[in-house]
């Protein structure tokens, strides 16, 4: 067990060693539509920050760059000291990004136990050919995957009953912590939530924010989170940054966040902020 | 008294499906095509029993709704008298007005076996009467409770398949010196009245003993020792080899045959079944695989092709191999940005280009354009093969069996293989999501041209083996059908499943060779049996759940571990 850290006294000063995601003006232009305009936005290792911002403000665009789903129109994203910019979607995985999605999105048709399989395919090296003859490497490869594979399972608190159900048939809650194991399947360096709690209820968001402290208390991840919703993050992170409009309008701690009257603004409205 | 309604007017739905399917049968051909085939001599032909089993199968469907047993069997009631209103009416109509402009097999014959040979009014009649009591049987077989039904349904069954298997069983039990069993058994292309109560009763007999005998055998091997458990088990594979190895020799020439054109889809289907099942791509342009791997052999094999290199056949197969899985990864390639419907289309399209490029004049100094290539020399190198002690003459399909059987067995072993490793978890991945596979590390542009490559591989086999029994290849051969028949046998089969890619090929390449009538009605059949499998059992027939349930036994054991388990919830 990793020495408890309070998340509100550690600042960036307490991670000694720096910032593990680097993203400087980065901007993303969708025909006329500017998505994301000259974003500065930086991850401290072993910390958790979060991304906020109403819907629309160009917040799942920003992780669809990191992830490489499509790169940017121009500016520059370095990952632990490597310019990822314009990477493969795959390959940045392999150097250690993973991600959950808004919409859960799993292998539907596949057990439990294989989504989580999957998570781990970038830290397994066995080709097609070495299964075909069976080695004894490919066999103990599979068997680690296995074990781990369902570590992690117990981990997010999954019972052994259900690996092999197929994924699809899981309630929603449990399609969440699978999407979760799977993402941690890849030992990432740096994790993506997009919106972990959207349609959940305030206990099950309580639990899943529990859960955050803890992946990164236990595991020693670092954690970006999504999230439309201020009131999830405040409890969290360390830093937040608020999109709006496609820009970066405020970054801060939460307590700086939630009294400044640009955010107001963009949560509430004009008048909201002013009176 | 609602219920009782809905009951009703389902059964009298039923009954007009009933009746356009005994039309849409008649209407075809199909019915006087098997008019002459006895199923049991001097009491009901083939083509009669098509009649009588669409409201009979449909009555039984009908009685299956909730209700009291009066009413379930009025709906069978109304289903038969619905099904026979519509085939009397058609009768009337059709020995009164001339439509055979229209519907060309409405012929004077399937008139007169229609009516019974009765003359119009009274043929009606009786058409009625026959569907009411198919009917009305249908219906009390269904309320019949299920232990006494199923020795009952299972043996009617058994009396039409052995029946149907006459013009195999008869010759080779006169091949054995068993033609006082044969002559006893089959009289007129069909059984005889003796016989065919004797397979009832012994189908029957089975039904119920088997289950019986099963689970004894079961009990007495979980109480033997691991010891004999393993010799029991490595005993029933040898006999399983063994009777593998002596297929051809039972089954004699002509079934053989049928046994290769099975291995020969066999091994299409498991290649497919990489590309479309495992990987999800659907490819409508496999065909192209098999003309590559059989015009390959063709020009490495045989003295008399371009190339007239006349190499040995198992030397030339893994240049073949190599050839077909460049082939895959060159139609791959382009076709790697499209999805779904796009990439079916594209692909039909290079199977047509594939066929026209062997059967092109341009190519034709290398392929031999119509004419293909001939002089493609015998697997072994010789026509004929005597097996020493046994005595077995091997010659035509009953030699090309064997390495038939050989690549099929490695190809499902390596497909298995493969299934369940990094490779195949990432194939699925990439079937159910791309872009979250991508996103999970799988380089899906590597692993579908891993897909297209090894799919193309184990195809190849196929044609490469085929044209040696052959001994030539034309480009006619590789038309647009032999990718849809692929297709076939994996739906059928099971998308992705290893056996029931072995079950597709049996049920459609293997019983259409065995009902010769069929032979016209061939892709008629594959489109209803597709209908009816996408509504019924879309999963397949096999679908790949064997290994599924092996973990949920071995699972329970362990279930008590579960309580340590650190849930979030516990947290």
């Amino acid at each position: 067990m990793q020495p408890q850290v309070d998340p509100a006294t550690m600042t960036s000063q307490d991670a000694p060693e720096g910032l593990l995601l680097e993203v400087n003006g980065v901007t993303k232009q969708f025909e006329g539509l500017v998505a994301n305009r000259d974003i500065d936005f930086n991850i401290p290792r072993h910390s958790i920050v979060s991304i906020i911002g109403p819907n629309g403000a160009g917040k799942t665009t920003f992780f669809n760059q990191i992830t490489g789903i499509y790169p940017p129109t121009s500016g520059r994203i370095v990952l632990d000291g490597i310019d990822i910019t314009g990477f493969q979607p795959h390959e940045v995985a392999e150097l250690g990004i993973a991600r959950t999605y808004q919409n859960i999105r799993l292998f539907q048709n596949m057990t439990v136990l294989a989504n989580v399989q999957v998570g781990r395919h970038v830290r397994m090296r066995g080709q097609w050919y070495h299964a075909i003859f069976g080695t004894a490497a490919i066999r103990r490869e599979e068997e680690e995957t296995v074990a781990k594979s369902r570590e992690l399972l117990t981990l997010v608190g999954l019972r052994r009953r259900v690996e092999n159900e197929l994924a699809k048939n899981l309630p929603y809650g449990d399609q969440r912590r699978l999407e979760i194991a799977r993402a941690l399947a890849s030992d990432p360096k740096l994790l993506l939530l997009d919106e972990p709690t959207a349609g959940m209820n305030p206990g099950e968001t309580r639990q899943m924010t529990d859960f955050i402290g803890r992946l990164r208390r236990d595991l020693r991840l670092t954690i970006l989170l999504i999230e439309h919703d201020m009131k999830v993050v405040m409890g969290v992170s360390e830093r937040i940054t608020v999109l709006d409009y496609g820009e970066k309008i405020a970054e801060g701690t939460p307590l700086e966040i939630r009294s400044n009257p640009r955010v107001i603004e963009a949560y509430l409205g004009k008048q909201a902020a002013t009176s | 008294m609602s219920e009782m309604r809905s009951l009703l007017a389902r059964a009298a739905r039923l009954g007009g499906i009933s009746g356009a399917l005994v039309l849409y049968l008649v209407a075809v051909g199909l019915v006087l095509a098997f008019a002459q085939r006895n199923t049991v001599t001097g009491v009901v032909t083939l083509g009669r029993l098509m009649v009588i089993a669409p409201p009979l199968a449909l009555a039984f469907v009908a009685a299956g709704g909730r209700g009291t047993f009066a009413a379930r069997l009025a709906a069978g009631l109304v289903t038969g008298i619905i099904s026979g209103l519509i085939t009397a009416a058609a009768v009337l109509f059709v020995s009164s007005v001339e439509v055979r402009f229209i519907l060309v097999r409405i012929s004077p014959p399937l008139i007169d076996f229609m009516e019974f040979s009765q003359g119009a009014v009274p043929g009606a009649a009786i058409n009625l009467a026959v569907a009411i009591g198919a009917g009305l049987v249908g219906a009390a077989v269904r309320l019949i409770p299920p232990r006494p039904r199923r020795p009952l349904v299972n043996a009617t069954l058994g009396v039409v398949v052995v029946s149907l298997l006459e013009p195999f069983l008869r010759p080779r039990l006169t091949d054995f010196k068993l033609a006082s069993v044969a002559r006893f058994m089959f009289d007129h292309k069909g059984l005889t009245i003796v016989a065919a109560i004797l397979v009832f009763i012994l189908f029957a007999a089975f039904t119920v003993g088997w289950p019986i005998l099963k689970n004894n055998t079961q009990r007495r091997i979980a109480a033997a020792d691991p010891a004999t458990q393993a010799t029991i088990r490595g005993v029933a594979i040898l006999v399983f080899i063994l009777f593998l190895l002596a297929l051809p020799q039972i089954a004699g020439s002509f079934l053989s045959q049928v046994l290769v054109f099975v291995g020969l889809y066999t091994l299409l289907a498991l290649g497919l079944n990489i590309v479309v099942g495992y990987a999800g791509l659907l490819d409508l342009g496999y065909v192209a695989f098999y003309a590559v791997g059989s015009y390959l052999t063709a020009l490495l094999t045989s003295p008399i092709s371009s190339l007239g290199l006349g190499i040995p056949f198992w030397i030339a197969l893994p240049i073949v191999v190599l050839g077909a899985a460049l082939t895959g990864v060159f139609i791959g390639a382009p076709v790697l940005r499209l999805r779904g419907d796009y990439l079916a289309i594209v692909t039909l399209g290079f199977g047509e280009i594939a066929r026209l490029l062997f059967l092109s004049d341009a190519l034709k100094p290398w392929f031999g354009g119509v004419q293909g290539i001939l002089g493609v020399p015998p697997l072994f190198g010789v026509t004929k093969v005597s097996v020493p002690i046994l005595g077995w003459e091997l010659h035509g399909p009953t030699l090309t069996y064997y390495p038939l059987l050989g690549l099929c067995v490695i190809a499902a072993f390596f497909a298995y293989r493969i299934k369940y490793s990094r490779a195949g978890r990432a194939w699925n991945a990439m079937r159910e999501d791309e872009d979250v596979a991508q996103a999970t590390g799988v380089n899906t542009t590597n692993y579908k041209l891993l897909a297209f490559a090894l799919g193309a591989s184990v195809g190849c086999l196929g044609g490469a083996v085929f044209v040696t029994h052959l001994a030539s290849v034309f480009p006619g051969t590789f038309s647009i059908t032999v990718s849809i028949t692929v297709l076939s046998i994996i739906i059928l089969g099971g998308m992705g499943s290893i056996p029931g890619v072995v079950v597709g090929s049996l049920a459609l390449i293997g019983l259409p060779e065995l009902l010769r009538e069929f032979a016209e009605f061939r892709l008629l059949v594959y489109g209803g049996v597709l209908v009816i499998m996408m509504l019924v059992r879309p999963e397949g027939l096999l679908p790949d759940q064997a290994r599924r349930r092996e973990l949920h036994e071995a699972e329970e054991e362990t279930e008590s571990e579960d309580a340590t388990d650190a849930g979030l919830e516990r947290a």
